[in-house]
């Protein structure tokens, strides 16, 4: 009842093609944001701006590049945090070495360079595909890492491997309290996120969806499979060296190459899985519902075991009641969070009433 | 059944085609031509090899041996993306809409050879990118409109019936502004009004926007009211070329089919 | 000129041991279309089971058969847990349910039985062949021999399983088409329990074959990955493609390391493999005995 979308008419194919074409869901969108750039900075508190605020928007950004290249291209990848990997190590590499290169530019250059690896390492998807295509962003998951530890340029002749980002500074200002953080990164993840979307929604998005249900159709109709394939990699990668940066220089300020393994490219993965594959909401509630979870489990270990189990017990009992609420998600919601969601709106459309 | 139509000069023309799969030999030999304007039916038993000349002339397959002239130009294959944008548009047989899209952006995607603007001005859909996607909107709701499928213009393609997905099949091949229409079987599996419907269809987009059409049907009612001229496939070979009522006497016909006449 | 023979027959005889871990891919892709991305933690679980059986006291054989019952448990309890909720699910469901299913078997065998290394006695010790040495002046290892027979032996029963008996034949038809194998009546959830047993045999067989040569310990679940460039090259469907695949994967990376490594400061193991895969795919896109993918339009 609350959701009736009665009375709410479109007028001209522009209105009709809005993100929001509903009123009250633009209400509670705008509300939201409202609340994450205004009132969160103030209320919230160092540890979960620092914790759980600012990896879940880092997550989200780089599963809303998984999810371009697997959710709407259905290229499957598991190289994700290698692609992470180039854009934190490339952008640190930019401002070591051009003189007052900006931030900002970095992290885009970053993200440029992680495209460039994309599209290399995205050759393959015209020959290759399903489980095949895994295998070969393996390839580059394993390779990338690889050259980045072993080629002491990259991580600046560190004997460690580990490379400490520079100081975050836009115009004279230095980004280091955690709300400074958190709103530098909501605001590039608000403005990727957008450009996202828009894209999904355009000829793009639709070229690669065609692509990703039924290729042989999409070349007839004309779509050209290369470059479409082709720039789903560049742009998914992009989007995930974008966020490496952010992890490197705003989240971790020291990092390995090491630190974006292959667990991190499953956590990912994970992440689109089980917020909704091919959706950008669902992009948002699954980096959260992965960060927030082990943080969840392992409180929950604590209220109930108290400080009676050894650490590795509980490190590993987390393991596996995580593979666990993977497999328990697949199976009662394989399209995830975000068709409980929709699910939800459907509901609210009726509510009170029960049909 | 010319209603007046004026049939054109030959267009399309298929030279000795002959394509084999490992040790089968789909179509042997076949030779037929196409004139601007007019409804070509391909009939034939089942496995005549009749999709897979469609095929030919849309580029998803490659014969091995003969040649392709459309408009002068002789060719001896075809790519897909070339065919696309010869204005060669195409229904399948089993079909193949976006089973992930609604209806609306299955046809907005017959759009896209179209479409100009690049990834970034569509990321920030703004100008261009805004005008352009506005305008092509407006011509899908053309095809929408006469095809008379608004009330589903938002539903997700894999829940709609049958029937009305081969419609929306048929409108994406005609969103692509075609000048030739390749149709796979558009009634199979359909009920007598659902096939009243798409001959209408048909009837109209051969008339209105005077689209050369190649059609492969199995109703012989069907075949034998709407089309120019007829070509006979069997076991990969041509069999008989002519009008349907020449066909239809045909005793090599005949002799394939035993003749339905329903 | 016998070095280089050293080295490749050491490569030859360590892609068996790759074979072996494939072998369980294969079967239940085979036998089921899932792609089972577990393989490795069940060749990690199979392999610390054993030793943590033996060092409660009992003795090897006895623990290799409560070992066995264990895996099989394992692969029932799968089935009915993961795979039957799942049944008509695409491929990728299946395979993400199975990077769960990983998950939770190394939680699951490491809270068993703690995270220590451990050896695993086989009674075969890792020596150079004598008389190879003596008389071709060869390193060949005693152990990758046996593991080499051993492998060789497991093919040879799984090729006949499959080929010769009613049940192989009931296997192929379900990995074929799930729906059409039902309609015609094969008790698809007994096949598949039995699918998952035998692939449990095969991960105990390749745990302790692995667990023997490089110890039992947590990066055993690794070697699930170097796998899958066998599977890539082999085929994800053929047992034969299987042991070929890992002679070519065992070979050209041992050959790799040795003659490449030094001059890019090696390490390179991690990642040779796949791009030996890569360009394989490159060519021949379904693997060497794959099936062609045809798309009927």
């Amino acid at each position: 009842m609350l959701y009736r979308e009665a009375g709410q008419f479109k007028a001209s194919y522009k209105e009709d093609q809005q993100i929001f074409p509903i009123k009250q869901d633009r209400v509670v969108i705008l509300s939201l944001l409202a609340a994450m750039y205004l009132v969160v900075p103030f209320v919230a508190d160092q540890y979960l701006l620092q914790a759980i605020l600012l990896p879940a928007l880092i997550f989200s950004l780089a599963a809303i590049g998984l999810n371009i290249l697997t959710g709407y291209a259905g290229q499957l990848s598991l190289g994700s945090a290698g692609f992470m990997a180039v854009g934190a190590f490339a952008a640190y590499n930019f401002m070591l070495r051009i003189d007052g290169m900006p931030v900002l530019l970095a992290f885009v250059l970053g993200g440029l360079c992680a495209a460039l690896v994309g599209i290399v390492f995205g050759l393959p998807s015209l020959r290759i595909k399903g489980f095949y295509l895994a295998v070969a962003t393996l390839a580059a998951q394993f390779f990338i890492i690889w050259i980045l530890t072993k080629v002491p340029w990259f991580t600046n002749n560190s004997s460690s491997g580990v490379i400490s980002a520079q100081k975050v500074e836009i115009l004279g200002y230095a980004f280091v309290s955690p709300e400074s953080k958190y709103l530098l990164t909501l605001a590039i993840v608000t403005v990727l996120a957008l450009a996202a979307k828009n894209m999904a929604r355009s000829a793009v998005g639709r070229s690669w969806m065609a692509v990703r249900d039924m290729d042989v159709a999409a070349s007839v109709i004309g779509i050209p499979l290369m470059r479409t394939k082709l720039t789903a990699f560049a742009i998914s990668s992009f989007y995930c060296g974008v966020a490496g940066a952010l992890y490197a220089f705003v989240y971790l300020g020291t990092v390995e190459p090491e630190g974006f393994s292959l667990d991190m490219s499953f956590r990912i993965l994970f992440m689109i899985i089980i917020g909704g594959v091919g959706s950008i909401l669902g992009s948002f509630l699954g980096a959260a519902f992965i960060v927030l979870m082990p943080i969840f489990l392992s409180l929950s270990m604590h209220a109930i075991f108290g400080g009676a189990v050894s650490a590795g017990l509980t490190s590993n009992l987390e393991v596996l009641i995580f593979g666990s609420l993977i497999i328990f998600f697949l199976i009662v919601e394989p399209h995830g969070l975000a068709r409980l969601w929709q699910i939800a709106k459907e509901k609210l459309r009726l509510w009170p009433f029960p049909h | 059944m010319s209603n007046g139509r004026i049939i054109g000069d030959v267009i399309l023309d298929l030279q000795n085609i002959s394509l084999r799969f490992g040790g089968v030999n789909a179509l042997t030999d076949v030779s037929f031509d196409v004139r601007e304007h007019e409804i070509r039916a391909i009939i034939g038993p089942n496995g005549a090899g009749k999709s897979s000349m469609l095929n030919v002339i849309n580029g998803v397959y490659h014969p091995q041996e003969g040649a392709i002239v459309y408009r002068g130009k002789k060719r001896h294959d075809m790519d897909t993306h070339e065919a696309a944008k010869a204005g060669f548009a195409r229904t399948f047989q089993n079909i193949a809409l976006f089973k992930g899209m609604s209806v609306l952006d299955n046809l907005m995607t017959g759009r896209n050879l179209k479409m100009k603007s690049n990834f970034l001005l569509q990321a920030l859909r703004w100008g261009p990118a805004q005008r352009e996607e506005l305008e092509h909107r407006e011509k899908v709701e053309e095809v929408i409109d006469f095809l008379e499928i608004e009330h589903i213009r938002k539903t997700p393609v894999g829940r709609l019936p049958y029937g009305l997905q081969k419609r929306v099949e048929l409108g994406r091949a005609l969103a692509m502004e075609p000048s030739l229409l390749l149709l796979d079987e558009p009634m199979a599996g359909m009920n007598v009004e659902e096939k009243q419907d798409m001959c209408r269809f048909v009837l109209d987009v051969n008339d209105q926007f005077g689209m050369t059409i190649v059609l492969i049907e199995h109703d012989m009612g069907v075949v034998m009211d709407i089309s120019d001229r007829v070509v006979v496939l069997d076991y990969g070979k041509k069999i008989a070329d002519g009008t349907p009522d020449e066909v239809r006497s045909d005793p090599d016909v005949i002799a394939a089919y035993l003749g339905t006449q329903h | 000129m016998n070095f280089f023979f050293e080295v490749l027959i050491g490569g030859l005889l360590s892609g068996i041991m790759y074979s072996l871990v494939a072998l369980g891919f294969v079967l239940i892709y085979k036998a089921s279309g899932v792609f089972n991305f577990a393989q490795g933690a069940m060749v990690f679980f199979a392999a610390l089971t054993f030793v943590g059986l033996m060092e409660l006291g009992i003795p090897f054989w006895f623990a290799m058969v409560l070992t066995l019952a264990v895996m099989v448990l394992l692969g029932v309890v799968t089935e009915r847990v993961v795979l039957r909720p799942l049944v008509n699910q695409p491929q990728i469901t299946l395979f993400m349910a199975t990077i769960g299913l990983t998950f939770f078997i190394e939680g699951l065998a490491q809270a068993m039985w703690g995270a220590n290394v451990r050896g695993l006695e086989l009674g075969i010790v890792d020596e150079p062949m004598p008389w190879v040495l003596d008389n071709w002046n060869m390193v060949i290892s005693r152990f990758d021999l046996f593991a080499a027979a051993v492998s060789g032996i497991l093919v040879a029963v799984l090729a006949v399983f499959f080929n010769k008996t009613r049940t192989g034949r009931a296997l192929r038809a379900v990995a074929d088409d799930h729906q059409a194998a039902l309609s015609i009546g094969i008790p698809l959830q007994n096949i598949w329990r039995i699918v998952w047993a035998v692939a449990g045999f095969v991960a105990l067989v390749a745990g302790l074959m692995w667990g023997a040569r490089n110890g039992v310990q947590f990066a055993l679940t690794f070697v699930a990955l170097k796998a899958l460039p066998v599977l890539i090259i082999g085929g994800f469907e053929s047992v034969a493609g299987a042991i070929v695949g890992g002679l070519i994967i065992g070979a050209a990376e041992k050959l790799g390391e040795v003659y490449i490594g030094p001059f890019v400061g090696g390490g390179i193991e991690g990642w040779f493999a796949y791009i030996v895969a890569l360009l394989f795919l490159l060519v021949r896109p379904e693997g060497l005995f794959g099936e062609k993918h045809i798309d009927r339009v």
